[in-house]
């Protein structure tokens, strides 16, 4: 991949390029200033739960068809259109501005597609900088805008301010028959379960920003892929929607789907069998190649299921005699998928000695 | 031989990497105290030092976000490798 722009059509850097081949007078670094990055930002699953239920937030509201405790929101216009909304932003994950405004608008419109709402997609942009990094603005916005358009959405307007964390996502609406939405709630025991993406992203980022200075050698010597190759391997699967893989929905029993984020497969999936009231086997484990030893050395848990994805994939529940033409419906339009476990009775949700498989 | 860290201010994944540095300077029996201010860091540390055969312990209740962590390590070291 060197020399090829990682940015898509734009004069964008390469996410592969090397910092020591900079320019002296080279600017601050997008993820230098905040301590948290992408979907590790993120709350954690207990606390956030917690604050819900002490503002009574996390009750059902008869105005939706759901809500709060979705990856979206979704209410009913007419008897065939439902609007489904939601909101995601996250501080850079990479240092890349116009890739970091691809990935967060990615990754903002995946909550729509993991509910299967895939049609007229609207985008207010979220954008908070640092008064040092406004000149990023606009390779921000023209990521988030061309990500926008690669799901035939449009940016529709936004918010701006002044923040000391860049922040940057946006929210999204979509529409859907209400018939084609998905929950988390119904999920069997029995289904199978499919996951979209391969999994990695965080140490797969965590290693481009130490791979020059003093944990340079230690991050190069850890793994046998080149770091700027997996750091491609990651921007390419964080910029790629989930849009086909929820359009594949509807030729499907699909009885339970949601996005993996901040809180890895198995806090994912955790989520998802509270909801339907099931346990989860998995036993499949797809990981972006080179990127396991790297987790190992960062203590981020990526074979434990625990390390946090950002704008990851689908992870979608299908009725067992369904599994067929969910596969065929992903193979026509060139989606990744793996089947990861099965649903299981309740209450367990274990990942016990998967399989690994390097993407 | 006690050593002290303080990993306090520090951006993933560097205070895991930081941790790692300053084990391999020590010995069977010795023992790093690692002083933070990141909840995820702390996990991130406990998680690989755990994996790698490190004693992990909490020495005081925690104040706020900032944390305390004790790592000894045993008098058979595995010493910190990269395959996971």
């Amino acid at each position: 991949m060197a020399g090829e722009d990682a940015g898509g059509d734009r004069d964008s850097e390469p996410i592969g390029a090397d910092p020591a081949d900079a320019s002296p007078d080279r600017g601050p670094q997008l993820t230098e200033y905040a301590e948290l990055h992408g979907c590790s930002c993120k709350i954690g699953q207990s606390d956030l739960e917690s604050l819900l239920a002490e503002t009574g937030l996390d009750a059902d509201r008869p105005e939706l068809l759901f809500g709060v405790g979705e990856d979206a929101a979704a209410r009913t216009v007419t008897d065939d259109r439902a609007t489904v909304s939601t909101i995601d932003f996250f501080t850079p994950i990479v240092d890349d501005p116009y890739a970091y405004g691809r990935v967060a608008a990615c990754n903002a419109a995946s909550d729509a597609f993991a509910k299967g709402a895939t049609e007229e997609l609207s985008f207010l942009v979220v954008l908070g900088l640092p008064r040092e990094l406004t000149d990023a603005a606009p390779a921000i916005l023209d990521g988030i805008a061309d990500a926008a358009a690669s799901v035939d959405g449009v940016v529709a307007g936004g918010h701006s301010v002044l923040n000391p964390w860049p922040l940057a996502g946006a929210a999204v609406t979509a529409t859907a028959h209400p018939d084609d939405l998905v929950t988390t709630e119904g999920a069997t025991p029995g289904d199978r379960l499919y996951l979209t993406k391969p999994l990695g992203t965080q140490p797969a980022m965590g290693a481009l920003r130490v791979r020059s200075g003093e944990f340079g050698d230690t991050v190069r010597g850890a793994t046998d892929r080149s770091i700027p190759e997996i750091g491609e391997a990651a921007l390419g699967w964080m910029t790629t929607p989930n849009r086909g893989a929820a359009e594949a929905f509807r030729e499907a029993p699909v009885t339970a789907a949601t996005d993996v984020t901040g809180f890895g497969l198995l806090g994912q999936a955790e989520h998802l069998a509270a909801n339907a009231g099931v346990g989860i086997e998995l036993t499949h484990l797809p990981v972006i190649a080179g990127t396991p030893p790297l987790s190992d050395l960062f203590g981020y848990g990526l074979l434990d299921g625990e390390s946090a994805e950002t704008s990851g994939g689908l992870l979608v529940a299908v009725a067992p005699h369904g599994g067929a033409d969910f596969e065929a419906a992903l193979d026509d339009r060139g989606i990744f998928y793996r089947e990861v476990g099965r649903v299981t009775e309740p209450p367990d949700v274990t990942l016990a000695d998967p399989t690994l498989e390097e993407i | 031989m006690r050593e002290e860290i303080d990993v306090t201010g520090e951006v993933c994944p560097r205070p895991a990497l930081m941790v790692r540095d300053s084990l391999e300077e020590l010995g069977p029996g010795d023992e790093l105290v690692v002083t933070g201010d990141y909840p995820p860091a702390e996990e991130n540390i406990q998680r690989t030092c755990e994996k790698h055969g490190y004693g992990v312990s909490k020495p005081d209740s925690d104040e706020g976000e900032s944390f305390t962590l004790r790592i000894t390590i045993p008098d058979e070291a595995l010493g910190p490798t990269t395959g996971e």
